[in-house]
């Protein structure tokens, strides 16, 4: 993509006609022209003149309160030193022609290569998947298929347990397909190499445990601001600080609430199981492309290590490019990828945008899974691993007579409260089951506060931490206890 | 000059003078590196593949300008969306154009980085020896005495001296190409645009990575009227900042036109190494022993006695019958000889919780792990345990049965410690029979489908195993 250059005063090394050109060959040499309003005043045209044509201005140019520069031509050799030392696109320029006004840029620099007014989308293709038995493979690895599936071959990332697998295993396959996978400087360089993957419509993800996220925030912000895809797999672990490398759930507070600065939201999926480790990555990607946003994966550190059986879809994805990409071509050129909006208006009309799409997200993207809800009374609410600890305290609580049943948020953000409502009419009590204090009971009493149900059930907890997680026997006897004892908080010994 | 849009309708909707003339102050350098860099992408013929980063700083604008695809990055952050732009796409031209705030202070990680790594992209460094935007402070390269609103009484030794980024970045080996240039003068100026010409040639050519760093003039925040601030950059900078070609080694070029990802679902299958080989089944049904539908196993021992991998073969048996199983590792923080737990489970439908906190099953290595969790395991469990380095068993609960087998031994008897984990296996299954025998030897032939040679071995010590605890040379203690 070569393109002839019609420069008659650019010097140019790489000009071919004007390197072959003979010393003795007289060029048309045009004099200098400027419009006064697109002078700042700067005068690094006056010292480069080595004729004196040009001289500090003395009137103020009402247009712009500013002081342009005087011309006086008479001993101008055309040797265009003011115009390169002139730091305004529109300040001094070769002069055009006679008679010139600036509202059509063409008489000045001739006509310009168009980018294409609307770039095409290219939507993603979905092509079959040979069917394989089960994988055997742990939570991390299934994501990482799932990323292979979804028509990822963009990885970034920066080792940290308990998700370095998942990357171990894009490191290992990527190059395989003609993919990327690249190791960051750290976290922060990590997310800004999603953002630019992303921005270049490019499905790009990473593997991160909880310090990790932390430092990805600022720019999971950016990426909302701008409108850009991209899957996080959060391998949550101990917290706060180092922590330890134990699984937790304490990150769900900055997942639904706390994307870094500003006006953020994004889906937030909790898988339970390596299975849905895999099914929930090919949908992040999915989301993230629908909406333009970030999606971010909820793992903990249990499911991260966690092997079992895996059943892959019968297709794959082979990405499409989409309008609004920048992703270094013709079409694409005039798009921007930016998050900045200096007005407050247009930053304001921005805001009622990603509001809309969130709006969108909350009425579309809700997923629960319900285990034995229909008749019960009290209401376990656990996600990721604790989920399952909560499922086996139910068929136990149920084999004891009691009408125990598991709500299991997949999507925490938006909180699935649409498969929620009913069942709390029935319920007299709820027992939130969290490796955390208390993260996703807030994000549930958000919703039903919302939502405005009347008279909700009592709701008492049972809360791990630290990397321990809660086991059935303990959710069992706090939901044998009863209501009262259960509100007080913290652990049982 | 195509380069710039025909009116910048970022700036302010183009209303206006705006709509034709940049923000920079009177003076500023900027204009002209934008200027030549416009020129430099003009020349090249490279304007449809350009993809421009903005920083954060004066220059924060740079999308307003320039009629290439535009991204705008966080703060520091530009050489990081460079590199992601340019994986995305290797044959779009990427350009980090950043001041000194952005390159030299808060994004030294992701500059020093990216040029180590020696990717294709082209950086501006625009240093002016102050903060611009944020109006006037300290920068990584502000000159010793030099007052910013930060520093009032002039940057003292307690900041350091400024950073010389040029020199720092022509010490690395990825740099193909680092200048220091300057735009105080006619002569000075044909240099500036001569280095950044070269810079964007470099990655055209897809030589490597270049660096151009750009002594500019910021009148407003120096104090100064525009040439006297050309002749503060002229004396006092250029004496901090030698001025020249600080590394030059042009490689030859690389010419190879990268090729797209593979998306054949049948490569991608193989890559992940799916089968359709379906694993025989030797159940008859899911084991009843302990009453349950969920049987519960840990494996414990010191990182390198193999837990991790024997509970992976007892989960991975139990899929192969078609039922669900789960395996959770957990380690000490010691890469290697920690403690090693593991916990399985095998269910008739779903597994549940996956955690062991009282198995149904024990297999423990080592007396700390015997100890530990033996008085955790149900009534009517088993536990096997490594008699070689096992003497004392503590005292278990009421119904459980502990087999000591000389695991150690009977692996170094067969000249390999290494499978002393498959001997437990072996244990294991004669014990409790929890699986038959071959479903099994089936789980371990798949584990060593690529190293067949050990194949033997592993079945002899499995063998091996059985043979312990049915000729009862296994020490049995039932409570």
């Amino acid at each position: 993509m070569w393109y002839r250059i019609p420069a008659r005063l650019v010097k140019s090394s790489l000009d071919p006609q004007w390197r072959e050109a003979p010393m003795s060959t007289v060029r048309e040499r045009l004099k200098p022209h400027l419009l006064p309003q697109f002078c700042k005043g700067c005068g690094r045209c006056i010292e480069s003149c080595t004729r004196h044509c040009i001289s500090a201005g003395t009137e103020i140019n009402a247009a712009t309160g500013l002081i342009p520069v005087n011309l006086d031509l008479e001993q101008c050799n055309g040797c265009g030193l003011c115009i390169s030392a002139c730091p305004e696109p529109y300040g001094l320029r070769a002069e055009p022609g006679k008679d010139f006004v600036l509202e059509d840029p063409k008489a000045l620099f001739g006509a310009r290569r168009a980018a294409s007014e609307v770039a095409p989308s290219i939507p993603d293709e979905l092509l079959p998947l040979p069917a394989v038995e089960p994988l055997v493979v742990k939570g991390n690895y299934a994501s990482a298929i799932g990323a292979l599936i979804a028509g990822c071959r963009h990885f970034y990332g920066y080792p940290i347990t308990p998700s370095t697998e998942g990357a171990e295993l894009m490191a290992k396959l990527l190059p395989k397909l003609r993919g990327v996978f690249m190791q960051a400087v750290s976290e922060t360089a990590t997310v800004n190499m999603m953002y630019g993957c992303g921005g270049a419509g490019m499905k790009a993800m990473t593997f991160t445990s909880s310090p990790g996220f932390s430092l990805m925030l600022e720019g999971i912000s950016y990426m909302i601001g701008a409108e850009l895809p991209g899957v996080f797999v959060n391998v949550m672990r101990g917290g706060p600080g180092l922590g330890n490398i134990a699984p937790e759930q304490a990150d769900i507070k900055l997942a639904c609430r706390g994307l870094g600065h500003g006006n953020t939201q994004a889906v937030v999926l909790a898988p339970s199981t390596p299975q849905e480790m895999l099914d929930l990555t090919i949908l992040a990607f999915d989301l993230s492309f629908r909406y333009r946003n970030p999606v971010v994966i909820l793992s903990d550190g249990y499911l991260g290590q966690m092997t079992g059986t895996v059943r892959l879809p019968g297709t794959a994805v082979k990405p499409g490019l989409p309008s609004w990409a920048v992703s270094g071509d013709r079409a694409h050129r005039g798009n921007l990828i930016c998050s900045f909006l200096l007005s407050e208006a247009d930053l304001e009309a921005h805001n009622i945008h990603l509001n809309s799409k969130y709006a969108a997200m909350k009425a579309a993207e809700q997923r629960a899974d319900l285990f034995e809800t229909d008749d019960a009374e009290v209401l376990l609410v656990a996600c990721n691993t604790p989920g399952r600890m909560a499922k086996g305290a139910v068929r136990e609580l149920r084999a004891r007579g009691i009408k125990a049943g598991l709500f299991r948020p997949i999507s925490l953000w938006p909180f699935p409260i649409d498969a929620l409502r009913p069942l709390l009419l029935r319920a007299h009590r709820i027992v939130v089951v969290e490796a955390s204090n208390g993260q996703l009971e807030d994000e549930m009493r958000l919703a039903i506060s919302h939502d405005s149900v009347p008279r909700p059930p009592a709701i008492a907890s049972v809360r791990r931490f630290g990397g321990v997680l809660p086991q059935q026997k303990e959710i069992v006897d706090r939901v044998l206890e009863g209501v009262g004892a259960a509100l007080v908080e913290g652990v049982r010994v | 000059m195509s380069v710039f849009y025909d009116r910048f309708e970022r700036h302010d909707h183009g209303t206006g003078l705006k709509g034709r003339s940049t923000h920079y102050c009177a003076g500023c350098g900027h204009g002209l590196a934008h200027k030549y860099l416009a020129e430099a992408i003009e020349e090249l013929g490279v304007q449809d593949r350009t993809v421009a980063v903005s920083p954060v700083g004066c220059s924060v604008f740079l999308y307003y300008y320039f009629d290439v695809g535009n991204t705008q990055a966080a703060h520091g952050r530009a050489p990081a969306v460079a590199i992601g732009h340019k994986t995305a796409n290797p044959d779009s031209i990427v350009i980090s154009y950043q001041g000194d705030g952005d390159l030299a202070s808060i994004g030294l990680a992701e500059i020093v980085s990216t040029a180590q790594m020696g990717i294709p992209i082209t950086v501006v460094f625009i240093n002016n020896a102050i903060y611009g935007m944020t109006g006037g402070q300290l920068a990584p390269t502000t000159l010793m005495g030099q007052r910013t609103s930060t520093t009032p009484e002039g940057r003292t030794a307690f900041f350091g001296p400024p950073i010389r980024m040029a020199e720092l970045i022509a010490g690395l080996d990825g740099p193909v190409y680092v200048e220091r240039v300057a735009l105080y003068d006619a002569k000075q100026r044909v240099r500036a645009k001569k280095a950044i010409t070269k810079a964007l040639r470099l990655q055209v050519e897809n030589r490597g990575f270049a660096f151009v760093e750009v002594l500019a003039e910021c009148p407003t925040h120096l104090g100064m009227n525009p040439s006297e601030a050309e002749k503060w950059v002229k004396e006092a900078m250029t004496a901090v900042f030698p001025l020249g070609v600080k590394k030059d080694v042009e490689p030859p070029t690389d010419q190879v036109r990268p090729v797209g990802p593979e998306f054949d679902p049948v490569r991608l299958v193989e890559v992940f190494e799916g089968s359709t080989e379906k694993a025989p089944r030797f159940c008859a049904a899911f084991p009843t022993l302990w009453g349950t539908e969920d049987i519960a196993l840990k494996f414990a021992g010191a990182g390198g006695d193999g837990a991790q991998t024997a509970a992976l073969l007892v989960a991975r048996a139990g899929i192969n019958e078609g039922f669900d199983a789960t395996h959770i590792p957990s380690y000490g923080p010691e890469s290697r000889g920690g403690t090693s737990y593991a916990d399985v489970h095998i269910a008739r439908t779903e597994v549940l919780s996956p955690a062991s906190p009282s198995p149904h099953l024990l297999v423990a290595f080592n007396a700390p792990s015997l100890a530990r969790f033996g008085p955790t395991v149900e009534g009517g469990g088993t536990i096997v345990y490594d008699s070689s380095v096992i003497a004392d068993v503590p005292s278990l609960p009421a119904g459980v049965t502990a087999i000591g087998v000389p695991m150690t031994q009977i692996a170094s008897a067969l000249g390999r410690l290494l499978v002393k984990n498959v001997v437990a296996l072996g244990a294991l299954q004669a014990a409790t029979s929890i699986f038959p025998e071959e479903s099994f030897l089936t789980a371990i032939r798949q584990a060593l489908k690529s190293r067949c040679a050990m194949i033997p071995l592993n079945e002899e010590a499995f063998a091996r195993g059985r043979q312990a605890v049915r000729s009862h040379e296994g020490s049995v203690q039932a409570n």
